[in-house]
């Protein structure tokens, strides 16, 4: 397997860039504990996915515990999709990738001293505060204190907690950037900039207008959205973008990007992202400029997206380096499944189309794919290229990961297929007033029974790689062993 | 395992090629941005809180008519029914040897040596131990109820002074800011001493103010 | 572009526009909002919820009912087939949520839209069956039992006022009878209150009415 170096060589500040060995050194401990846990919520939303799909099918199943109603699990999968897996995963990849960058340890050269160590237990208390968090919140859903505000479910001391411990990691990867060796930044840093600042804002803006102080309710609604499509656009999306430009070029051993296609690219997915979100209340209780702010950002979105597509997708490919290596694999499918998340977006922001199709399963398509596919496909690229350069070893088990990767793909793809044809289905039965609300449900009975094979597959793809990730982990504790004797 | 003479070092930076943009690009993506502009000129009802339809083509002339002023007698019962129905009851008779009447209370009406000054304080700092109502006593706490605003004390006040037979002046909503103003540094509920120590104020029947009709 | 400030202004003044625009403006737009006076009946648009009604959004928030069901009627601007399946006689505004703590507007109807639930079931009794088994009385309904919304006691002396008229399967031993709790009555009575059937300045009712 070929691995990446990062960082530049140039240099602007008189300091020389830190080898990467030292960087990895700096960053392993905190980005290990981050990926780690990461996958194993991944693993357990994975788990509560399926057995909500599986409620779609026999509501009796699990049935007559409260605990386990379909109202408490959908919310905790998602949420432990959102925070445990995708956020935190993000944040271990941003963390290494700018420390790489940069190519700067964290905490700078004073790295072995008092203050070196007084940081690295800030950090990893943080990414301690972010796990119990997440932990907390969700069995506060569980046990019935979830606000009922959909992807702000924690109660205000967990969402608190959360973004604490996110501003305590967070802000490192901007003062990596600060104090950075190498000269021109990059295009990925300026991603990781983008997506560092905006979180805190997004996150805080969201929850103490509808959580900590909720404001009017009759106001609620565009927030909600709004804090919808920026978390996916211009927190998750940024870092998962981030991960392709600083990494895929490197892969592939070819010239980087064409810069002015990147930089128009960058600007228009921050200018564009933040009102992306609004095509959820299309025809909603908003007055009528929002709707339209929604319609016009669902179809301009497709600007940054063929954009960043023909930038990243267009570069020249060694087809033997891409049928050998994960990380590249993930990334390019990690695209394609941007590009198809433009598309329905822009197609399910068509005022039409939209009042055929909005509340069904097509419009939870796009949240999945966006999810599952344009952020957690190019994370997984980030984890398996930097898992091995921090353990310093070739630690994955290539069949697990060849069998990660195709069972992922099929699920998703059987996902997001499924949810597409269903949700047009229905909605298209629910435009006529005769056919009655229960007839419909029991027409998309065939789709909610595949779509519980779609999630089998994908809790089996999440099981693959926590075995994975374990087995590597535990290979580094037993090979620390034997050098020990 | 050593991998070391895998890595492949890339000199970045320096070849980055910097290709001028297509034109058809350019030019599609100023298309799309116009039409996006064109879009929500047309179909944002002039950015009005009031109009809803999105091909609604009146907005530009006063649009849907403007929502007719509340009075603050039917805010008042609103928030009454939220935050006082528990103790003082919907009829405002209150719960014998518990809570107070507010039908015909002199606290209520400002009558005797009792100035609305005294009302709004009470609401706002609450009051506790025992107290005299309708020749009536009373020992009990009310909470204080300084989270309300301004406007909305003035609401609640106004209109159980104009309910159930009560017939008093309006509470102005500076007139709260002005008590609010001046008690700020109390933080224990008033006993019915202490408040009475203070002088009434009655700025509802000065000259120029209308009573409330019912 | 290069430098930190630089590129941190650049980011602040993008994201500046979306949150203005979506969040500032809508929030001094739509959070100023207030009820107008009811002309009619005296009181105030929307109307007032009881206090079990408040204490019942609760429950609607816990047992996360948001999760299947969406609570508003879409413009007809966008689709008519929200008012013709009858959910509602006019399309949903942003005044009818003042009264709510929580707006639960929802995303996803793999139940029915509840935003006037109260006019199109008016009986306390039906929505108890129904939470204690959505398909004794709605056959195929996807919605699990909220069982544990209800207590299952013996009869002492005579059958309670409020005990569920069960039948087949669903009713309980022979002398014992299944009363809704606290949470269930509150449930019921938040579902009640859900009615928009009254018209409000900027959401005047149609006279063509809807069809059903």
């Amino acid at each position: 397997m070929i691995h990446a170096t990062l960082p530049n060589q140039q240099k602007d500040s008189g300091l020389k860039p830190v080898d990467n060995r030292s960087i990895d050194a700096s960053v392993r401990l905190p980005v290990i504990i981050l990926f780690g846990n990461a996958v194993h919520w991944l693993v357990i939303a994975s788990l509560l996915s399926l057995i909500v799909s599986i409620k779609l099918i026999a509501p009796g199943f699990l049935g007559g515990i409260s605990f386990l109603n379909y109202g408490r699990l959908a919310p905790m999968a998602r949420d432990l999709m959102l925070y445990g897996w995708a956020t935190q995963a993000a944040m271990a990849a941003g963390i290494w990738l700018m420390a790489r960058l940069c190519g700067c340890p964290l905490g700078g050269d004073k790295g072995d001293g008092l203050g070196g160590m007084l940081l690295r237990t800030l950090i990893i208390s943080a990414t301690i505060l972010w796990n119990l968090a997440v932990l907390l919140g969700t069995l506060a859903i569980f046990a019935g204190y979830s606000t009922g505000v959909e992807w702000l479910e924690y109660p205000h001391w967990a969402s608190s907690m959360l973004l604490l411990s996110f501003l305590l990691i967070g802000i490192w990867s901007i003062l990596l950037f600060d104090r950075r060796r190498t000269g021109r930044a990059e295009v990925a840093q300026w991603y990781l900039v983008a997506a560092f600042c905006c979180f805190p804002w997004i996150y805080g803006t969201a929850n103490l207008l509808l959580v900590w102080k909720p404001i009017q309710a009759s106001a609620q609604g565009p927030i909600q959205s709004w804090y919808c499509g920026s978390l996916l656009a211009l927190w998750l999306l940024p870092v998962a973008l981030a991960s392709v430009y600083a990494l895929l070029p490197r892969l592939l051993d070819c010239n980087p990007n064409r810069r002015h296609l990147a930089t128009l690219g960058f600007w228009m997915l921050l200018l564009i992202g933040g009102w992306n979100g609004m095509d959820r209340l299309i025809g909603g209780p908003v007055p009528a400029w929002m709707t339209s702010a929604g319609v016009v950002a669902g179809v301009l979105f497709l600007i940054p997206v063929f954009i960043i597509s023909i930038n990243l997708l267009g570069m020249p490919r060694n087809e033997t380096i891409v049928s050998s290596n994960f990380p590249v694999r993930f990334f390019l499918m990690g695209l394609y499944a941007l590009v198809l998340v433009g598309v329905i977006g822009a197609l399910d922001s068509l005022p039409d189309f939209s009042g055929v199709v909005r509340f069904t399963a097509f419009t939870e398509a796009k949240a999945q794919l966006w999810i599952l596919g344009a952020v957690s496909l190019p994370l997984f690229g980030v984890l398996y290229e930097a898992l091995p350069q921090l353990l310093g070893r070739e630690c994955w088990c290539s069949t697990l990961s060849g069998r990660h990767y195709i069972i992922t793909l099929v699920g998703l793809g059987m996902l997001i297929a499924l949810m597409l044809l269903g949700g047009l289905f229905t909605g298209i039965a629910l435009t006529d007033p005769t056919v009655s609300f229960l007839n419909i449900t029991s027409y998309s009975y065939p789709f909610h029974l595949m779509e519980c094979v779609a999630q089998l597959l994908l809790l089996i793809a999440a099981l693959i790689l926590g075995v994975n990730i374990t087995r590597s982990l535990a290979g580094d504790y037993l090979l620390n062993k034997q050098t020990g004797k | 395992m050593n991998h070391d003479h895998h890595i492949h070092q890339h000199e970045n930076g320096t070849e980055e090629t910097n290709r001028p943009l297509s034109p058809w690009l350019v030019g599609a993506f100023m298309l799309s941005l116009c039409w996006g502009g064109f879009y929500l000129a047309f179909n944002s009802g002039g950015f009005r809180q009031d109009v809803y339809e999105s091909n609604a083509v009146n907005w530009a002339g006063g649009g849907a008519q403007a929502a007719a002023p509340v009075d603050p007698k039917v805010v008042g019962k609103r928030l009454y029914t939220q935050n006082c129905v528990v103790c003082h009851q919907p009829t405002g008779m209150g719960v014998a040897g518990q809570f107070p009447p507010l039908v015909g209370s002199e606290y209520v009406l400002s009558q005797g040596n009792m100035g609305e000054n005294h009302l709004v304080m009470l609401v706002l700092n609450g009051l506790q131990g025992h107290f005299m109502v309708k020749g009536q006593a009373y020992n009990n706490a009310m909470v204080p109820w300084k989270q309300l605003s301004d406007e909305q004390i003035a609401d609640i006040l106004t209109y159980i002074r104009s309910d159930w037979g009560n017939n008093a002046p309006a509470i102005t909503p500076d007139f709260v800011t002005q008590i609010r103003k001046e008690t700020a540094a109390t933080t224990d509920s008033y006993t019915q001493e202490q408040l009475m120590a203070m002088p009434a104020i009655k700025p509802a029947t000065v000259p120029g103010s209308s009573p409330v009709k019912k | 572009m290069h430098r930190l400030p630089t590129l941190l202004s650049g980011i602040f003044l993008v994201f500046l526009a979306s949150w203005l625009g979506l969040v500032a403006y809508p929030a001094l737009q739509l959070g100023r909002l207030t009820p107008v006076a009811d002309a009619d009946n005296g009181g105030t648009l929307p109307p007032v919820y009881g206090g079990q009604a408040i204490a019942g959004q609760r429950i609607y928030a816990m047992e996360g009912c948001i999760s299947c069901h969406s609570q508003q009627v879409r413009q007809t601007s966008i689709t008519s087939s929200d008012v013709e399946r009858g959910w509602g006689v006019r399309p949903s505004v942003a005044r009818d949520y003042l009264r709510d703590s929580t707006a639960f507007l929802g995303s996803r109807r793999l139940g029915q839209d509840l935003s006037n639930i109260g006019v199109r079931r008016p009986d306390a009794k039906w929505h108890f069956v129904h939470l204690y088994h959505p398909s004794a009385v709605c056959d195929g309904s996807l919605m699990p039992c909220f069982s544990d919304l209800f207590l299952v006691r013996k009869i002492q002396g005579q059958r309670s006022d409020e005990a569920l008229d069960l039948t087949g399967a669903d009713a309980p031993k022979e002398g014992y009878e299944v009363i809704p709790t606290v949470e269930a009555k509150n449930l019921v009575a938040y579902l009640l209150s859900l009615r928009h059937d009254y018209p409000l300045p900027e959401a005047p009712i149609k006279k063509t009415g809807p069809a059903k």
